[in-house]
């Protein structure tokens, strides 16, 4: 469960923030991108998120999560796939040629921070 | 051949935008999660280069060997180098106990119930030591092979750890902590004729997941492969004292 201690890491990052951007509400949606190859389960992260979250400013915000996947490029077949697991070889002709795009990220993207009810 | 590309980092520049209802004031942060680790984990790598010591991550799955690889890089090191090791477990001093006995200094961390070591905790960890009197740092990490992956310690090289009982298919199961890791231990390899365990299936499995990791064998019963992992850790010390 490092998504746990990722979570908590992410609170931190959400509140220096809005802090930085001079908001004063309360966070009401935050938009993350975690890769399918991230090696981070979205569900524990939004798990994690409603266990961690009441008591500070983002208690009750919405949690978008947005799941890229990765490209594998083989260099035999010329294939390119999409994928959703980090892959030791070309979906379409097995060959171990091959790269592997993206698929890797995870970024807090935007904070909805809700200026009206301040 | 396997190379990996990861989007480069946007600018984490912030951009507070306000939204067009006026109601919400939209922040475009666009920055890593985790970038407060990865800031401190580079802290941690430009303190000890300073000092010229030598970080190591040592991870791997609980009873892999990492303790013994441990103290046998010790004895084979000798005086030649001055090494420190922080041990992390989710609780006890058992592992520091046995490097203690060496006459090593130790500091076990006590993750009470975190799966991973961090950044912050090796920082804290490390100002234990007066690392001007070391070269080389040695960190267990606790034993895992998921939640380790994603945490930069500040360390120069990661070592992963795969015992023979654990079974030839771990790469394949777990690659993210493979993928980043400049070398594998295959370790208890004593035990080779007791399980179905292919080394080839492993090396080609690393190979294309790492091709640039060095791969060695070890056995902490016959001492095979201590002398090889030794001298590369040597060599990589050099290596990067000299850049």
């Amino acid at each position: 469960m490092h998504e746990l201690s990722i979570v908590e890491a992410l609170i931190g990052q959400v509140e220096a923030e809005v802090e930085r951007a001079g908001a004063r509400g309360q966070v009401a949606r935050l938009k993350l991108s975690i890769g399918r190859l991230s090696g981070v389960n979205a569900d524990a992260v939004r798990f994690a998120f409603e266990l961690l979250t009441p008591g500070t400013r983002l208690a009750g915000a919405e949690l978008e999560i947005d799941e890229p996947k990765a490209v594998c490029l083989c260099a035999a077949c010329g294939a390119r796939t999409e994928i959703e697991e980090l892959s030791l070889g070309c979906p379409a002709c097995q060959s171990g040629d091959i790269t592997i795009d993206g698929g890797r990220e995870m970024l807090l993207e935007t904070i909805d921070v809700d200026e009206f009810d301040r | 051949m396997w190379k990996t590309r990861s989007r480069a980092a946007p600018l984490s520049r912030l951009r507070p935008i306000l939204d067009q209802t006026g109601l919400f004031m939209k922040i475009v942060a666009a920055q890593k999660i985790l970038k407060a680790n990865d800031q401190l984990a580079e802290e941690n790598r430009r303190r000890f280069s300073a000092s010229g010591v030598f970080g190591v991550n040592i991870v791997g799955s609980p009873g892999c060997g990492k303790t013994t690889l441990l103290e046998a890089l010790i004895g084979r090191f000798g005086d030649s180098l001055a090494p420190a090791v922080i041990e992390g477990d989710i609780a006890g001093s058992i592992d520091a106990q046995r490097i203690d006995a060496l006459g090593v200094p130790v500091v076990q961390i006590n993750t009470d119930g975190a799966c991973h070591l961090d950044a912050q905790m090796v920082n804290a960890a490390a100002s234990n030591f007066d690392l001007g009197q070391l070269d080389l740092l040695l960190i267990e990490n606790v034993g895992n092979l998921v939640c380790t992956a994603g945490f930069d310690l500040g360390e120069h090289r990661r070592i992963v750890l795969l015992s023979v009982p654990e079974g030839d298919d771990k790469i394949a199961k777990y690659p993210a902590i493979f993928r980043g890791s400049h070398a594998l231990a295959i370790t208890k390899i004593d035990l080779l004729p007791h399980f179905d365990f292919s080394v080839d299936r492993v090396v080609a499995d690393m190979r294309r997941l790492a091709p640039a990791a060095r791969i060695f064998e070890l056995s902490a019963k016959s001492g095979a492969g201590v002398a090889e992992i030794g001298d590369w850790l040597q060599a990589e010390i050099a290596y990067t004292a000299s850049r």
